[in-house]
């Protein structure tokens, strides 16, 4: 968590806390992975009430934040949301709604933007391939079609697009990259729920056969999405990271209780250095995960013009920490940490899923050479 | 610490005669000046003199020691008043004394003014001002460096005398140094950390031997000492018998740097170089297409970046006034203990050839080979990553200590019984 939050963003943060607590704590969760949507009925009217929609969309279609950055705020959210891995698509509600805020057409913005905001329709984003590169335009091509557009390919890791209503899609074309909002229920769409490693989330595999569009859909101009396309995937990269940072201090804290109540050779297993050092070396590189995302907050929201640097840097960095801290927090707890029942294996899960969605840390890395026109 | 008796010279009035003194008195800094690369220091006794008289032109100026204590030969002036004047100073040869004077200025005197008597702070602080003492640390030993409380460098009573015997190493810029700081043994019979006493000991007095120590990478920054039946008196002690650790503490938390505040560390913002060592160094092989040496110049990137997040993140703890802040403002040491390795290696990799010969004399062609000799610095060099660790498992986390062998017995045994150690406990 940011050090410096105003009175208002922490009690935001601890209404957030609050309301995940009593409505959906990790208990919760699991019951949540064995049912066939993975989200409560009422969870996103619910969360919209508190505002979780809302942050990145300015007041005349509906949004509004806490302290006047919006990014600030939904990092605090997600942080908490990560903490008790939440369900459910707040990123991606999130980038579809500034998505539309920014380059929606008139229609989109006075009817779609207020539902999305207000939890009452599902809206994903569909950017990455099948197999799950974060490459631009390469997943769906886009072809002018008479006065129309066709877009066709498979796009992968699609968050909830089994629950959506509305899928932003971004395509390649001739033109450059172009995006467009689609209902679910197009003619050939076609939406593939998957199983997968992430227990507490739900991803879909999309195909688009030749599906047939209009200007009416475009979200923002021909070919002209390119920067847009960036700033979504950097808020994507700062609240993902968010929640990643809550999962992981989470996950560390119940590791480092353990460490101190489980007794193995006569004391506590935390008391030897072999342990100890482990432990110390996580904690080093939990702190340094959290000054990262609050520098990607800051980068992002400001729209600053190292953004998109900023971003890819704390991606790589948090990344490759949380997926060694969780396989830190597991070898401490040992046997139990390979039970169904304990709790780390969600966090294992979790983490390793937040790693590679909106791109993993060697894209990210690729991605800084290019931004310095290595 | 301002005397409150007497009228504060007004700030803007303060700057214009500094101005004024500064460019009568000192010349221009030459803004082509190399600055130092660590392996290439090399001074002397010799070498030093010239620096030492800008340091007693300032004194005599009125212008050293501008927020130490009056009777000690300060300005007893607020810290706005430094400042003031570094900021004026900055275009200007200051005198350069090199990392003995880091130590004297940041390090012994900080400390002594804490802890050594008024007689021998009127004795000693005004000599510092004038250019004329430069001290050092004789703190580790051949075999002390983590365990600093280990020392079995003695000092034993000798009617009004003390005699001081054994050796001192890791002490910088002694070479050039008149005083050594000493943490010396003056009870055996006591656990390790109540025996110990520290002294003031004239580098060129007889039995002290300074010899360089020649490093890795060829430069001799540090040094070793041998004391031989070295004579001392009580007027020579730095704080009270048999406390030294207590005044050790405070030493090393000026020498850990949070005396001088992460608190100025500004979040790093703005458009900053990829790597440029690294990336010179690819072009330079014709191998910055290739993705994993473009994997490597990124990594140390983002690391580079994530050490400046990491440090803000500490000050931001140190502002809020967390608990335990001082804890988590050694995780700043351990994080570049911890890259700063990964990065040299780095370097290696992607110099090839370039990292491993360069033409005679080429001083940027051996950057990096030297760097990689520097690696480990961060990670062994005032207390190794491995005692940061248990500083931090024990005292940020709360994770109990490892058993202890030699914190409630007297030093003398444990010494005795050090090699022969089992783990079986001989009490």
């Amino acid at each position: 968590m940011d050090l410096n939050l105003s009175d208002d963003q922490q009690l935001l943060r601890e209404t957030t806390a609050k309301f995940i607590a009593a409505s959906c704590p990790l208990t919760k969760v699991r019951e949540l992975a064995e049912t066939d949507t993975g989200i409560d009925p009422d969870y996103l009217a619910q969360t919209a009430e508190l505002g979780w929609y809302a942050l990145l969309v300015p007041e005349e279609h509906g949004g509004g934040s806490i302290s006047g950055d919006g990014l600030s705020d939904a990092a605090i959210v997600a942080e908490e949301r990560g903490r008790t891995l939440q369900p459910g698509p707040f990123v991606p509600m999130n980038v579809v709604g500034l998505a539309l805020a920014e380059a929606g057409t008139a229609a989109q913005q006075a009817e779609v933007l207020p539902a999305i905001v207000a939890g009452e329709t599902v809206a994903t984003w569909a950017v990455a391939s099948e197999k799950g590169s974060y490459d631009a335009g390469a997943a769906l091509r886009c072809a002018t079609n008479g006065g129309g557009f066709t877009v066709s390919g498979t796009a992968g890791l699609v968050q909830d697009a089994h629950l959506a209503d509305w899928l932003l899609v971004t395509a390649g074309s001739e033109q450059g990259l172009t995006q467009f909002l689609v209902p679910a229920s197009a003619s050939g769409v076609r939406i593939e729920k998957l199983d997968g490693l992430d227990l507490s989330r739900r991803f879909s595999r999309v195909h688009f056969d030749d599906v047939a569009l209009t200007e009416a859909e475009l979200v923002g101009e021909v070919g002209g999405a390119g920067a847009l396309v960036e700033r979504q995937l950097d808020v994507a990269v700062t609240l993902s990271v968010a929640e990643s940072v809550g999962a992981m201090d989470e996950n560390f804290t119940v590791a480092l209780e353990y460490a101190k109540v489980r007794t193995a050779f006569g004391r506590p297993i935390g008391s030897f250095q072999a342990v100890k050092h482990q432990l110390a070396d996580a904690s080093m590189m939990l702190e340094a995960s959290k000054g990262m995302a609050t520098s990607a907050v800051r980068s992002v929201s400001t729209q600053a013009e190292d953004a998109s640097e900023v971003a890819s840097m704390v991606k790589s960095f948090v990344g490759d920490a949380a997926i060694d801290l969780t396989q830190t927090c597991w070898q401490v707890f040992g046997g139990i940490g390979y039970t169904w029942e304990h709790d780390h294996h969600l966090f294992l899960r979790r983490l390793t899923a937040d790693a590679s969605l909106y791109g993993q840390p060697s894209w990210h890395r690729e991605r800084i050479c290019t931004i310095h026109g290595l | 610490m301002a005397d409150a008796t007497t009228e504060l010279p007004d700030l803007d009035e303060y700057r214009a005669q500094a101005r004024a003194w500064l460019e009568a008195n000192l010349e221009r800094r030459d803004p082509n000046a190399q600055v130092r690369l660590r392996g290439t220091e090399h001074r002397t006794h010799e070498t030093i003199k010239p620096e030492k008289a800008i340091q007693r032109k300032l004194y005599d100026g009125g212008y050293a020691g501008i927020t130490w204590p009056k009777e000690y030969g300060g300005q007893g002036l607020p810290a706005s008043y430094e400042r003031v004047f570094n900021e004026e100073a900055r275009g200007y040869r200051t005198p350069d004394l090199g990392v003995a004077g880091g130590t004297t200025f940041g390090i012994c005197v900080p400390t002594m003014l804490q802890h050594a008597s008024p007689e021998y702070l009127q004795n000693h602080i005004p000599k510092v001002l004038a250019g004329e003492e430069l001290w050092v640390q004789f703190f580790s030993e051949p075999g002390a460096g983590s365990d600093l409380a280990g020392v079995t460098t003695k000092a034993e009573k000798d009617g009004d005398r003390w005699i001081l015997n054994g050796s001192k190493i890791w002490s910088s810029g002694a070479a050039y140094a008149d005083w050594g700081m000493c943490l010396a043994r003056t009870n055996w019979d006591v656990p390790k950390h109540r025996g110990l006493t520290w002294f003031a000991v004239k580098i060129d007095q007889p039995g002290v031997e300074v010899l360089p120590v020649r490093e890795i990478n060829g430069d001799a920054e540090f040094c070793q000492e041998f004391f031989d039946d070295v004579e001392l008196t009580d007027d020579d002690m730095i704080g009270e018998l048999n406390q030294g650790w207590t005044v050790a503490n405070t030493m090393l938390v000026f020498e850990r740097g949070a005396g001088r505040g992460e608190e100025l560390i500004p979040r790093p913002t703005g458009r900053r170089q990829l790597a440029p060592d690294l990336v010179a160094l690819a072009k330079d092989g014709g191998r910055e297409k290739d993705p994993y040496v473009r994997q490597l110049i990124a990594k140390a990137h983002i690391n580079d970046f994530a050490t400046g997040q990491l440090g803000a993140r500490i000050g931001d703890h140190i502002r809020a006034g967390s608990a335990n802040a001082a804890g988590i403002a050694s995780y700043g040491k351990l994080f570049s203990g911890t890259f700063q390795p990964v990065r040299a290696r780095i370097g290696m990799e992607i110099g090839q050839g370039a990292a491993l010969t360069w033409d005679e004399g080429d001083l940027s062609g051996m950057a990096t080979s030297l760097n990689y000799l520097n690696g480990r610095v961060m990670s062994i060099a005032g207390g190794t990553n491995e005692v940061q660790r248990n500083g931090v498992g024990e005292r940020v986390l709360g994770l109990p200590r490892e058993p202890s062998f030699d914190t409630d017995r007297p030093f003398r045994d444990v010494v005795r019984d050090a090699t022969n150690w089992t783990g079986k406990t001989t009490k």
